[in-house]
């Protein structure tokens, strides 16, 4: 197809070559098209689909109003084709097709519209139940837009930024663009928001007088100038504005040009006061086949030609009620398009000048006259035209009509901003009535046409939104107004919704495929309100949301329901009000995770990093997912474990204790000094939150540790169960400036003699002991005795920069015994033999301390009382119908029943926590909490596991410890 | 998050960076006499109301503190304390 090449308005570079793969064979578009114009230039009419009845679908809006002309791009599905530039080596495939978009095998599904009434899906196959699964899969198969492969990959990059500005302009049109020069004058910083990939808006692709002989594009292009030179606007184009909320926070999708670094990226806005100037779009016609190829909107036919040099037809009929229709037939003509006849939907009203010159060129003008009847089975060949009263009918030969009942404010981002749209019955439209504060619209949104009325209400707008920011522009702001006064206001608009049809095959939804017939079939069913009619037809839930049938719906309903004051709104928008990649939502997904000062030395030695909560720790040091080697090395000699992901706090002041006292369920007054208190804080349910253990380092002065988990939640806790006593108390949050060693087996005090610089035999240094020496004579450490793994050990605490030193030493120390790394498995599997719990294992929301058998971890008699917990504690002490944490060994120990596994008769008695194969005891064994009934000794557990296939485990309830329960060990 | 939360400490701020800790109650209630229900319903029960509330907040991505703003559940932005009436 040959291009207009000489067009000023051109926004094409016919000199670069850019190739696409199509239906098997590779096309040539050029610089500067989209993937649809690329199309549309080597012939392509049919793009897709429609969802239900597979209707042919092509080129209508060119702005991404509706899902005709979305199509599977490099294995993206539903990609907007009139919104993305094309790119070499593009491989474009139609969608919803069996076949190709010209020969679809489910052609057929058109003729069966008769059984498809309206709500058909909730109405049919529902009875008897069992039919819907199968009526659900043939219709899922039938229906629909693009697919996906379920492993499909992303490629590309996608990015975020959090920009903050003074004034966000939404809209880089005209309006827009002058608001953002009038508010940037006053020395604020603006942010402008364009759809399109430049500035213009509907100045941009209309040779029409500006005034002074400028062109409207020339103005476009010297409004784009003076933005681009004006150092406080930052301009983004390509970016489509997507959700306004309140306190305006404005998102946006950017797609990224040739020279940007990303593909798409997330922008959200924060700024003081808001424009919105998204102007217009076209109201479409309703009449038979009104969505057959080669029927589109005046602003598609005029930009095709204009923008992308393509003549949008040969021989073409207008169909129209807008003057934008008029100016279009007569440019285009100018451009060599045949035009027989323009149908005018108004009797009168419009501007003389147009008329005449139509009249000049020898194109026929019918007033009160409009398309009721597109022909033609796979694009349009010839129309049906009509007076509006339906007495007279004229049958006329085209390939291209242009169809459109007028104007359309794009009213999105003002409905998400909650701002109070009415209906304006000389406009036809709905226009907004009530702003949400600091925010501010402009331009053709108000109804305007003129563009010098278009301008001047941007400047307004500008300065409104200056004045937000504080500027002192009453002057200008005074003046401004009378300026808009004296130019033309909002012109008549035409209010014709329906063509004389019945409306079988007239779509108001092209999405849904929702017809006049459709709407009607609601509203005789008693769905009178225009969000029940378009949640029961579907109408506007498709990916063009409102592009399509926001307007037409609820003026139909108001005008079926005989509402003559048009009390309808459009319903409701969403969030993203354009389709954006979910990618792009996910932005850089960044893994970010910490590492522990013996990241490397664990890594090194072989370990298996995993990710754990924020952490990255060691899961195995052995491809033995079961740990043997780890475990026994524990058990018979000794092994090192990083435990630096401890959460570890100082608390210190006049009224530590107070608070410790406050979270606490025990008595944290009775810490002796060189000891270690075990402790656990509960939530004020009474349900078991952390476990840790506390000593003092000093009057007033303690040093406590946390679980991983809640390391980062705890001073917040701390400060929240404090916040109105005004206590005087320090907490600092050292989980990250100390590294944890827990070095652990019956060798454990032959490798720490050998580094420490003190005693450390049993006499002095026992079981539950706290000291604090040197190793080496430097490195300062804390060093704690406990037995978490059931075996002698200690925990050695050092500041973090000296961690991979001790490590190296403790490792070289502990050569001569054969010392290994333990990792998280195996630690889980010695604990678990030993009894001991670990939050969240153990545990779940609704369990309290009673619950794990931790009861002795509270003090009753606690003074000082309001105890977090403690009011519930002695509440549900002896509640019934709790669940117990009891022990169990399995009947046969060849199979451990997974995690989570539950415990059965009749009904769910409870899960299992934690089961393992334990190899010092030979025997399969494991955790579960169960009802309480059930965690008496001897009974026996039936075990459902997942894939089982009927076949239950039995376990039975065993006293724990299971290893060593007079616990000895720890204080060999 | 729309909502921006004006710390005494840091000032204005993103709302991302705050936790909500719940509409202000006042203090602990004392211990004795409490009922299972009297104790849940200080815990768990909330007014809900729509329009003004006093509410906690704590400065997770920031300093740290617990403090409390005043917000229009209606239109989810913070306002100035109301008089008192
Ligand atoms: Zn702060």
């Amino acid at each position: 197809m040959n291009r207009l090449s000489q067009l000023p308005t051109l926004r094409i570079n016919p000199a670069q070559k850019i190739s696409l793969n199509y239906k098997r064979k590779t096309y040539q578009g050029i610089g500067g098209d989209t993937i649809a114009t690329a199309l549309y230039a080597n012939g392509i009419r049919i793009f897709s689909r429609s969802l239900k009845y597979h209707r042919p679908r092509g080129l209508y809006s060119l702005d991404g109003e509706c899902s005709n002309t979305r199509m599977e791009i490099n294995g993206i599905p539903n990609v907007c084709t009139e919104n993305t530039l094309l790119k070499n080596g593009m491989t474009i495939k139609a969608q919803n097709v069996i076949g190709t978009a010209e020969n679809d095998l489910m052609g057929f599904m058109d003729r069966l519209d008769w059984a498809m009434p309206a709500g058909f899906y909730y109405r049919t196959m529902h009875k008897p139940a069992p039919i819907w699964p199968i009526a659900l899969k043939q219709v899922r198969k039938a229906a629909g837009l693009g697919k996906i492969s379920p492993d499909f990959q992303m490629n590309g990059k996608y990015e975020e930024i959090y920009p903050k500005a003074d004034v966000c302009v939404i809209g880089g049109g005209p309006a827009g663009m002058s608001a953002a020069l009038t508010a940037a004058k006053q020395g604020l910083r603006v942010i402008l928001l364009e759809s399109r990939p430049w500035l213009g808006g509907f100045f941009d692709y209309r040779a029409a007088e500006y005034s002074n002989g400028i062109h409207l594009f020339e103005r476009a292009r010297e409004l784009a100038k003076t933005v681009s030179e004006t150092p406080n606007i930052r301009g983004f184009i390509h970016t489509a504005m997507v959700g306004a909320y309140n306190n305006n926070l404005i998102t946006a999708f950017q797609v990224g040009g040739e020279s940007d670094h990303f593909d798409e990226r997330y922008i959200e806005i924060r700024a003081d006061s808001v424009v919105v100037a998204t102007g217009c779009i076209e109201r479409p016609l309703l009449f038979e086949n009104n969505e057959r190829p080669g029927v589109m909107q005046i602003s598609c036919a005029h930009r095709l030609a204009r923008t992308y040099g393509l003549l949008p037809g040969e021989k073409a009929v207008f169909s129209i009620g807008h003057d934008l229709g008029l100016e279009a037939a007569l440019d285009l003509s100018n451009l060599g398009l045949k035009i027989s006849y323009v149908a005018d939907i108004r009797e009168d009203g419009q501007d003389p000048g147009l008329v005449a010159d139509l009249a000049k060129k020898k194109i026929r003008f019918l007033r009160g006259w409009v398309a009721i009847l597109a022909h033609g089975d796979k694009s349009v060949k010839k129309v049906t035209l009509s007076t509006i009263q339906g007495t007279h009918h004229r049958d006329v030969d085209c390939d291209l009509l242009v169809a459109s009942a007028g104007m359309t404010p794009l009213t999105g981002p003002l409905t998400l901003a909650q701002a109070q749209l009415a209906y304006d019955n000389h406009t036809g439209c709905f226009l907004p009535k009530k702003l949400p504060v600091k925010m501010h619209a402009a331009g053709r949104l108000m109804g305007l046409n003129d563009p010098l009325s278009i301008e001047a209400s941007g400047n307004l707008a500008g300065l409104m939104a200056a004045a937000d920011c504080g500027a002192t522009v009453e002057a200008d702001l005074k003046q401004t107004r009378e300026r808009l006064n004296d130019l033309p206001g909002p012109v008549r608009g035409c209010k014709l919704v329906q063509a004389p049809v019945k409306g079988r095959k007239s779509f108001i939804c092209f999405d849904e495929d929702t017809t006049i017939k459709n709407v009607e079939q609601a509203l005789e069913m008693g769905f009178d309100a225009t969000e029940l009619v378009k949640r029961f037809t579907a109408a506007g839930t498709g990916p063009g949301q409102w592009g399509i049938p926001g307007h037409n719906l609820p003026l139909f309903v108001a005008q079926y329901l005989e509402d003559s004051t048009v009390s309808a709104r459009p319903t409701t928008v969403r969030s993203p009000l354009v389709p954006a990649f979910i990618a792009t939502y996910a932005g850089r997904n960044h893994d970010m995770c910490k590492r522990t000062p013996a990241h490397d030395s664990q890594k090194s030695s072989g370990g298996i990093m995993r990710r754990s909560g924020v952490w990255k720790r060691a899961r195995y040091f052995s491809r033995d997912s079961g740990c043997r080697e780890e475990i026994e090395n524990v058990r018979n000699n000794v092994g090192m474990f990083d435990a630096s992901t401890l959460g570890k706090f100082r608390i210190w002041g006049p009224d530590a204790l107070k608070a410790l006292q406050r979270v606490y369920a025990g008595n944290m007054s009775k810490i002796s000094d060189g000891k270690v208190k075990y402790a656990a804080m509960c939530n004020d349910d009474g349900c078991i939150i952390d476990d840790g253990v506390v000593v003092k380092r000093g009057e007033n002065d303690y040093y406590f540790t946390t679980s991983t988990g809640r390391a980062g939640n705890t001073v917040e806790w701390f400060r929240y169960h404090t916040r109105y006593d005004g206590w005087d108390f320090h907490m600092i949050n050292l989980t990250d400036a100390f590294g944890v060693i827990n070095l652990a087996g019956p060798n454990a005090r032959k490798v720490l003699e050998k580094v420490a610089d003190t005693d450390v035999s049993n006499e002095a240094f026992p079981f539950i002991g706290y000291r604090e020496f040197t190793i080496n004579n430097e490195i300062p450490v804390r060093a704690l005795r406990l037995g978490f793994v059931g075996e002698l050990s200690y925990e050695l605490h050092v500041p973090s920069s000296y961690m991979q030193s001790l490590w190296g030493l403790v490792a070289e120390a502990g050569k001569q015994f054969d010392i290994q790394n333990f990792g998280l498995e195996a630690q889980n599997v010695l604990r678990m033999e030993k009894g001991h719990v670990i939050i969240g294992s153990e545990s779940e929301q609704r369990t309290t301390l009673h619950d794990v058998g931790l009861r002795f971890l509270w003090d009753r008699n606690k003074t000082q009382a309001k105890t977090v917990g403690a009011v519930a504690l002695k509440q549900t002490e002896k509640q019934e119908g709790r669940l117990t944490l009891a022990g169990f060994k399995m009947e046969n120990p060849s199979h451990t029943p997974k995690d989570g596994s539950i415990i059965v008769d009749s009904s769910i008695r409870g899960y299992v926590c934690i089961a393992r194969f334990s190899f010092v005891l030979k025997e399969s064994i494991g955790l579960a909490l169960v009802d309480s009934p059930l965690a008496k000794e001897g009974t026996r557990l039936q075990i459902y596991e997942d894939e089982c296939k009927g076949q239950h485990l039995y376990g039975t309830v065993v006293p724990t410890p299971f290893y060593d329960p007079e616990g000895k060990r720890l204080r060999m | 998050m729309a909502l921006t939360i004006t710390c005494p400490i840091c000032d204005k701020r993103n709302g991302y960076e705050f936790r909500y800790g719940g509409v202000d109650k006042g203090p602990r209630p004392d211990e004795e006499g409490l009922t299972p229900t009297s104790w849940c319903d200080h815990v768990h029960m909330n007014k809900c109301v729509a329009g003004i509330q006093k509410e906690w907040w704590f400065h997770r991505d920031g300093c740290g503190a617990w403090f409390t703003i005043y917000r229009d559940t209606t239109t989810n932005l913070e306002v100035d304390k109301p008089e008192a009436n």
